[in-house]
């Protein structure tokens, strides 16, 4: 639902390069891989993180 | 030990870092690893009391967010054991509430990530909460977990043999870590992480140098690197100090 807040693998804190990740590659038209190199999310397993998430909250919200 | 005991540092930062330590077994690289990432007491949200939570998720999902967040550790000796340190948060939507909204009634103890999203609110929905955090060991929750991605490798030499035959195609050798070369350290990504890139046109061969070992160390902001690795080394002692008390007759 919101992304979660550590790398399941590693426990690095992803969460906070949400936004800016989400702005960036999913609505803007950068390159996915660029901006993770400049947020410094280094690792493969906390870039699968960032990459794979899909935020429901707008989803679920009009079931409550 | 007999070896000389050195520590060099190859990449300095406040949550990551670099460093050859010199002149130790590989149980002894081994413990100091397990020590930071299962025995350094971190400060961590352990219980919570809502209010208010008229959210999409669950009080429970939202106390696992908020117990993931970092906090700032206070200096050692600080806390005890079963000291708590009470946060709150109060967000009404529209709109996020984020872990810098979490209010701490110690100094001390502060969000280390104010970006972290905890719930995206909308129109009338609410959260308002009381958190615990308490001091407690990575071994008992990974949320106390300081170090991250703690971990360590030989350190590697590499001497040249000669010259490649002459009409012998060059193949990539790769290596990862750091390199000693005539006492100089490098590391491996300084050449794209290819030996043929630094010496072309030369044999070379790798070996591990005996007792030097390059650690990673990256923390999740409740402190520096230094301060980990101290820490650990620190819990390290006592429980040597405390064994050499437990078997004196």
């Amino acid at each position: 639902m919101m992304v979660p807040v550590r790398c399941f693998t590693c426990g690095n804190v992803v969460a906070e390069h949400w936004e800016e990740f989400d702005e960036r590659a999913n609505e803007g038209d950068e390159d996915p891989e660029a901006v993770l190199d400049e947020l410094g999310v280094e690792r493969y397993c906390c870039r699968r993180m960032l990459v794979s998430h899909r935020d429901l909250v707008d989803v679920v919200s009009p079931y409550q | 030990m007999t070896a000389e005991y050195d520590v060099e540092f190859v990449e300095t930062g406040d949550r990551k870092a670099r460093f050859l330590v010199r002149g130790v077994t590989p149980a002894f690289a081994n413990g100091l690893r397990r020590a930071m990432v299962a025995d350094v007491p971190t400060m961590a949200i352990d219980e919570v009391r809502f209010i208010e939570n008229s959210s999409v998720m669950f009080d429970e999902q939202l106390a696992l967010r908020l117990g993931l967040v970092p906090l700032s550790t206070p200096p050692e000796g600080e806390f005890v054991d079963d000291d708590t340190v009470t946060l709150s948060i109060d967000v009404e939507g529209p709109g996020t509430a984020y872990s810098g909204d979490l209010v701490s009634s110690d100094g001390l103890v502060q969000p280390a990530d104010e970006n972290v999203p905890i719930i995206d609110l909308k129109d009338d929905q609410r959260l308002e909460a009381e958190a615990d955090a308490v001091i407690e060991r990575g071994k008992n929750h990974a949320k106390h977990q300081g170090g991250v991605a703690v971990g360590y490798r030989h350190l590697q030499r590499v001497t040249v043999d000669g010259d490649l035959p002459e009409f012998e195609d060059e193949q990539s050798r790769i290596v990862r870590g750091v390199i000693e070369d005539d006492g100089e350290l490098i590391p491996t990504s300084e050449f794209d992480d290819d030996l043929s890139n630094r010496y072309p046109g030369k044999e070379v061969h790798v070996e591990d140098v005996p007792n030097a070992f390059v650690f990673h160390v990256e923390t999740d902001g409740s402190f520096t690197v230094a301060e980990l690795v101290t820490r650990a080394v620190d819990t390290l002692e006592a429980r040597a100090t405390e064994l050499e008390e437990a078997v004196q007759l």
